[in-house]
C-alpha cells in the first residue's frame, strides 16, 4: 500500500481492470466508509448493508475494465461509477426482501411503521429530505430548489436516500401514488434543470 | 413499449437510477441498457446527477470482517509478483514463468535432438514440398460504408492470425492514445472473446492462445471495437468494422 496517495482513483480503477489486487485494495481504502455509508442508509442496518458492499466491490473487482470514464461524450466521475454500482445492489435487496415479506404475508398492506426499518441510531441519523437539503445547499441549489414544494422534495429524497419505491413512498406520505409519481418525475426534472444552471452536471 | 421517444426514455432511465423502475419493466430496461449506447449515456448521466445527492450522507465505518470477506473472495488465488508483461492477460498462457520457459527450452531441445522429425508441421511439410496449403479461416471485415478493411486469416491448425489492413486511411479516425482497436470473435453459441489488437496500418501477425481450428471453428461473426482497457471483458459498442469468417477448407 505504498502507492502514492495522489493517484486518481480512475488510474486504480485501472489498475484493478489489468488484475491489480492493491489498485483494488486502494479503491476499497478509498471509498468504503462512504459507501458503507449509503448503503446503510438505504437498507436501515448495518449486516444487510455489508452484504450489499460485498457484492458490490466483488462487482467492482470483476467488472472494473467496464469502467468508462466517458460514455457518448458524457464524463463519468469514478465516485459516481461506484455509488450507482452500490444503489443498484442496495435496491435489489430492498426489492427482494418486500418480495419475501409480500410472498410471506400476502394479505398485509404495506405499513410504513412496520416494514420500513428504522436506521440503527435513527434518532440521531440525519432523515433523508434533512439530507436531501443539505446536499442542495453543498451544491448550491438550495434556491433554485426551493421553488418546489415541500412534498417533492420529501419523495424524492424518500425514493434516494431509503431506496422506497412509488408505492413505498405513498405509504410513508400518505399521500396517493398518483401524486408521487408526479411529484417525483418533477422533483427529477427540476433537479436536473437546477444542477445545470449551476453548472454542476449537464 | 415503444423505445424511440427520447422524453420516455429519459424519463425511464432516471427512474432507473433513481430506483423506482422497477419489475419487470426495470429488467426490459436492463436489456435495453446492455443494447444500446444512447441509453447508457441517458443513465450515466442520471448517475452523475443523482450521484451528488449521495455526497451529504454521513460516512460509516463497517467491520474489519468486510474486507476480509471481500478480500478472500477477489485476491488472485496464487498471487505472487509477476513481472508487467507486455501481453494481455488473454494471451498469457496461464502458469507462464521463466522456469516454465527453462524446463521446455530443455525438454524440446532433448526431443529434438533425438527426433526432429517431429518438429516439422504440416504447413512446412506442404511448404517443404512446394505445394501452398491456403488460409483455412479467412474473415473480411467492412467498414460503415461497406469497404473491406481488414483481412483476416489463419492456418487451420496454426496457432498464429495475419491480419491485413486493406486501403491507406486510417480504420479509426481521432484514435485517443489510451484507445485500441481490437478484434473480437462472435461465436454462434457462446461470449465473445478478444482474439487481438489490430494494427494502424499494414500486416501484423500475432499469436493466438490456441489452434484457430479450436477457437475459431463455431466463430462465423468478426468485430473490432475501439476499447479504453487493456484488456476488455467484452466489447464496447463503438464498433469500427464487422464481417463474416468462414472456413475455406
Amino acid at each position: 500500500m505504498d502507492r502514492n496517495i495522489l493517484t486518481s482513483l480512475q488510474d486504480l480503477i485501472a489498475g484493478a481492470a489489468r488484475g491489480d489486487h492493491t489498485c483494488f485494495a486502494q479503491i476499497y481504502e478509498r471509498t468504503h466508509l462512504h459507501l458503507f455509508g449509503v448503503a446503510v442508509r438505504m437498507l436501515g442496518n448495518e449486516q444487510a448493508a455489508e452484504d450489499v458492499l460485498q457484492e458490490a466491490y466483488v462487482n467492482i473487482w470483476k467488472n472494473a475494465a467496464s469502467y468508462r470514464s466517458s460514455v457518448d461524450g458524457q464524463e463519468i466521475q469514478p465516485i459516481t461509477w461506484l455509488i450507482a454500482i452500490v444503489r443498484n445492489k442496495a435496491l435489489d435487496a430492498l426489492r427482494s426482501r418486500t418480495r419475501r415479506s409480500a410472498h410471506e404475508q400476502p394479505q398485509q398492506h404495506f405499513d410504513a411503521e412496520d416494514d420500513i426499518e428504522v436506521p440503527q441510531g435513527a434518532d440521531t441519523a440525519p432523515g433523508a429530505l434533512q439530507l436531501f437539503e443539505q446536499a442542495m445547499q453543498a451544491l448550491r441549489i438550495e434556491g433554485c430548489m426551493a421553488a418546489l414544494d415541500g412534498s417533492f422534495r420529501q419523495s424524492l429524497a424518500l425514493a434516494y436516500y431509503q431506496g422506497l419505491s412509488h408505492t413505498e413512498v405513498a405509504a410513508q406520505m400518505n399521500a396517493p401514488l398518483g401524486s408521487v409519481k408526479a411529484w417525483i418525475r418533477r422533483g427529477l426534472d427540476k433537479l436536473r434543470a437546477c444542477l445545470s444552471a449551476q453548472g454542476v452536471t449537464p | 413499449m415503444r423505445y424511440t421517444d427520447a422524453k420516455l426514455l429519459d424519463a425511464l432511465a432516471s427512474a432507473y437510477v433513481l430506483g423506482t423502475l422497477e419489475g419487470g419493466a426495470r429488467r426490459r430496461f436492463e436489456r435495453l441498457l446492455r443494447d444500446r449506447i444512447d441509453v447508457r449515456a441517458l443513465v450515466a448521466q442520471w448517475e452523475q446527477r443523482l450521484g451528488q445527492l449521495a455526497l451529504s450522507v454521513p460516512a460509516r465505518r463497517p467491520s474489519a470482517n468486510l474486507w476480509r470477506a471481500i478480500e478472500a473472495r477477489t485476491r488472485p488465488v496464487a498471487e505472487h509478483k509477476t513481472p508487467t508483461s507486455r501481453w494481455p492477460a488473454w494471451l498469457r498462457p496461464a502458469g507462464f514463468g521463466l522456469g516454465g520457459v527453462a524446463a521446455g527450452v530443455i525438454a524440446a531441445s532433448a526431443l529434438f535432438l533425438s527426433a526432429p522429425g517431429l518438429f516439422i508441421t504440416s504447413d512446412q511439410l506442404a511448404m517443404r514440398s512446394g505445394e501452398r496449403l491456403p488460409q483455412s479461416y479467412v474473415g473480411v471485415l467492412t467498414d460503415a460504408q461497406g469497404q473491406g478493411r481488414l483481412l483476416v486469416s489463419s492456418l487451420r491448425h496454426g496457432k498464429t492470425l495475419t491480419l491485413k489492413v486493406l486501403g491507406t486511411a486510417p480504420l479509426a479516425p481521432a484514435l485517443a492514445s489510451d484507445e485500441r482497436l481490437v478484434l473480437w470473435a462472435l461465436p454462434a453459441d457462446g461470449a465473445p472473446f478478444a482474439i487481438g489488437t489490430v494494427p494502424a496500418s499494414g500486416t501484423q501477425v500475432s499469436a493466438l492462445p490456441d489452434t484457430s481450428e479450436k477457437l475459431l471453428s463455431k466463430v462465423s461473426r468478426l468485430v473490432v471495437t475501439r476499447e479504453r482497457t487493456a484488456t476488455p471483458s467484452a466489447p464496447s459498442a463503438d464498433v469500427v468494422l464487422s464481417g463474416s469468417c468462414a472456413k475455406l477448407w
